[in-house]
């Protein structure tokens, strides 16, 4: 029996509902049902369902017969192909109503149009078919598993494939794949835990794949109930990633290793980012550092600053390439050299975006480079003095020698008796000359022989002297007045025989070479300073044209005054000595005033 | 065979002055020969000589290692001297250096004919003498 009550209540239910009699006749209906019929006049009430929708099919009516006489509801899903129109799915929900426990009356029949979310599901699917993604679904109640089609195109298996959760499982690879998931399904199913992975299985056919796996649990009552989830095939960006990690270590292995830094330089905002080689190679510390340009010109020599911005300037307008050398100071005071190169990444006009590049050290091949000119200068300098050397030595032992040959050839032609005479005098002036040559040809090498081991601590003022005395029948013929300004303490590392030798020299030098119009005097000076000992020997003498004369003062055989005794040789023995014991020597002077010989010698370590 | 009219020879080896004056003698080389011992001496003598009026010497032996100024300083002074008068003087390098720097440089020095190794034979001078037949 209807009430009014009911009959509201259905007309104003929010669904598309229709009740019909067990003849398929329509007793009552909602509004909504009522709105989504076309051509209709009048109120379908009474009439039979099919003659007022069309577009019911077998299945509809076998679904109706199935439920009055089964007396179970029963849902199914439509799909209704209307021409000229987009397709629409209807979800039909049909239910048994009685009056009495009995007997059927009826059915409630309740229509959704669930095309919108069908449609999103078909989206769904699609995408995740695309984006090879699937998936899968494990009901722990009812201990089955469900994989979507995509799922199961991962692992190779046929479409009609079942699968189970121990076989799901044991697809994984085995090793550290299998023993990971099958934690994280069991914390998953005990705690709850859902998961995101990335593991390897092996397909039915065999095929390694990295797949990435994630997991959500549905929890019921503090328990379990269903573990569902994607899968995804990431096996060519994995395979990538791998190749590009084992890439990316060996480069920084083999940068380490070679102590290369790398540098990026962001042209546009002004920001440097170094690698920790970087850091290493200018001695900072990471922490300290600012990351900005201006930090790594703080740290680069101030003298090669301007030329590395110059040229940094340069290479970013494109016209040179950034491959400069700088020095680095290092925050303990070091000095390191090093060479930089980089690459400019520019933008479709050409301007500069940010440069790469890398900094490495080359402060031993610089000190190699250094200590090789050098090497080779001072290898120079001893060639060429080799070759004076020996031309001189030559030349000299062949006049005299040459002389003699003429001699004797004329000896043995010559009658007179006077003339014999003569010219056997002559022989012997000329075999003294050779001896002679032979002897100070012996004393220049004994120089150059002579190592430091036989240098010891030697009493300047006493050595002074010693000379002094030697001479000092000569120094009072000229009148001489000698000063001495010598710490009678002072020592000088030295060969004593040379000392002697030098300062012998410098004496009857300044005797030979005395001014007629007035008396000699002399001054001898030292000063120790940090790393030397200046003895400074001054006379007041005829003085030499250096401007004329220059270095050749200490050539061998040079002479430049028309002296009886001047053989050219005395200086040149003495520069050798002083060299060999490590020091120097140097001259300035004044023609007609005299002259000041400066002499280095080396520190004595005290 | 000719005569040269001046001969000078300039070398601080008195010795070899007295070798080459015998030889010259033996070859008949030539009647005057002026001996300076270094190039200093040699440059102010001749200079003087020129400004009497004194004709410059034909042949001058010329030695590279004296002291006070050596021989290629007197060849850059003596070469100073105008050209004209320079036309009749021929200079022979002798030396007993045997520097090939030096044969080198000589080269630079037109005026220098020849270069001759001590010690000078007496076959050495005549082969001048042959050369300077003009």
């Amino acid at each position: 029996m209807e009430t009014l009550l009911t009959s509201s209540f259905i007309k104003d239910y929010p669904a598309s509902v229709v009740i019909v009699n067990s003849e398929m006749q329509i007793i009552d209906h909602s509004k909504l049902w009522l709105k989504e019929l076309e051509n209709l006049n009048g109120s379908p009430i009474g009439l039979p369902i099919y003659d007022v929708i069309n577009y019911t099919s077998k299945e509809f009516s076998k679904r109706c017969e199935e439920c009055l006489v089964g007396g179970e509801q029963v849902k199914f899903i439509q799909e209704l192909n209307q021409p000229k129109l987009n397709t629409k799915w209807l979800e039909w929900t049909i239910s048994p109503w009685t009056e009495n426990p009995e007997k059927i009356n009826g059915l409630i029949i309740v229509k959704d149009d669930i095309t919108e979310t069908k449609k999103r599901e078909e989206l769904l699917l699609k995408s995740k078919s695309i984006a090879r993604i699937g998936g899968w679904e494990v009901d722990l109640l009812a201990n089955t598993v469900y994989w979507t089609q995509v799922t199961k195109e991962i692992h190779e298996v046929p479409e009609n494939y079942v699968p189970n959760l121990e076989e799901g499982i044991n697809f994984y690879k085995e090793g550290t794949d299998r023993d990971k998931i099958s934690i994280l399904v069991s914390d998953a199913i005990n705690k709850g835990l859902p998961w995101d992975t990335e593991l390897r299985i092996i397909t039915a056919k065999g095929k390694e794949l990295w797949v990435r796996a994630k997991g959500e649990v549905e929890i019921v009552d503090d328990k379990c109930v269903r573990i569902y989830g994607t899968f995804q095939d990431i096996d060519e960006k994995k395979r990538i990633e791998l190749k590009y990690n084992e890439v990316a270590d060996r480069l920084a292995m083999a940068t380490k290793a070679a102590q290369i830094g790398i540098w990026e330089y962001n042209v546009v905002d002004n920001i440097l980012v170094w690698d920790d080689n970087m850091y290493e190679l200018y001695g900072l510390n990471k922490k300290n550092f600012s990351g900005v340009v201006e930090a790594w010109e703080a740290s680069v020599h101030p003298d090669d600053i301007a030329p590395s911005q110059e040229l940094l300037q340069r290479a970013l307008n494109g016209e040179a390439e950034f491959d400069p050398e700088f020095r680095v100071l290092w925050p303990n005071g070091e000095i390191r050299h090093i060479k930089a190169i980089a690459f400019t990444h520019r933008d479709n006009n050409g301007n500069a975006l940010k440069m790469i590049g890398t900094n490495w050290d080359i402060t031993k091949n610089k000190n190699a480079e250094k200590k090789l000119k050098n090497l080779l200068e001072i290898t120079s300098e001893q060639n060429n003095s080799l070759m004076n050397f020996a031309h001189i030595v030559s030349h000299n032992l062949r006049s005299h020698s040459s002389n003699l040959s003429m001699l004797t050839g004329f000896l043995d032609q010559e009658g007179d008796n006077n003339e014999k005479e003569r010219l056997i005098k002559m022989l012997c002036e000329a075999s003294e000359s050779l001896d002679e040559t032979v002897q100070n040809l012996t004393e220049v090498v004994q120089v150059k022989i002579d190592t430091l081991d036989k240098m010891r601590p030697v009493n300047l003022y006493e050595t002074i002297i010693g000379v002094e005395k030697n001479l000092a029948v000569l120094l009072k013929e000229k009148n001489t007045v000698c000063e001495i300004e010598v710490g009678k303490k002072l020592q000088i590392n030295a060969i004593p025989a040379y000392m002697d030798s030098i300062l012998l020299n410098l004496f009857t030098n300044s005797i030979k070479y005395s001014s007629p119009k007035r008396s000699l005097a002399l001054k001898i000076t030292a000063e120790q300073k940090d790393d030397h000992t200046l003895v400074t020997f001054s006379d007041n003498g005829q003085g030499i044209d250096l401007k004329r004369h220059g270095n050749a003062i200490f050539g061998m055989y040079k002479t430049f005054h028309k002296h009886k005794d001047a053989k050219g040789i005395g200086l040149f023995i003495t520069k050798n000595q002083i060299e060999s014991m490590n020091g120097k020597i140097e001259v300035d002077s004044q023609v007609n005033k005299g002259t000041n010989f400066r002499l280095f010698f080396e520190a004595i370590n005290v | 065979m000719k005569k040269f009219e001046n001969v000078c020879v300039i070398d601080d080896d008195h010795i070899f002055i007295y070798g080459i004056k015998r030889l010259m003698k033996e070859v008949n080389f030539g009647d005057d020969i002026l001996v300076y011992d270094n190039g200093k001496d040699a440059i102010n003598g001749l200079r003087l000589n020129s400004e009497a009026g004194k004709k410059l010497p034909s042949i001058i032996f010329l030695d590279l290692n004296m002291p006070i100024m050596n021989g290629w300083d007197f060849l850059d002074d003596f070469c100073k001297i105008s050209e004209s008068e320079l036309d009749n003087t021929v200079v022979y390098i002798i030396s007993s250096s045997v520097d090939p720097r030096d044969l080198v440089r000589i080269k630079n020095y037109s005026i220098v004919k020849n270069y001759i190794l001590k010690p000078v034979t007496a076959n050495d001078l005549a082969a001048i003498q042959k050369e300077e037949v003009a």
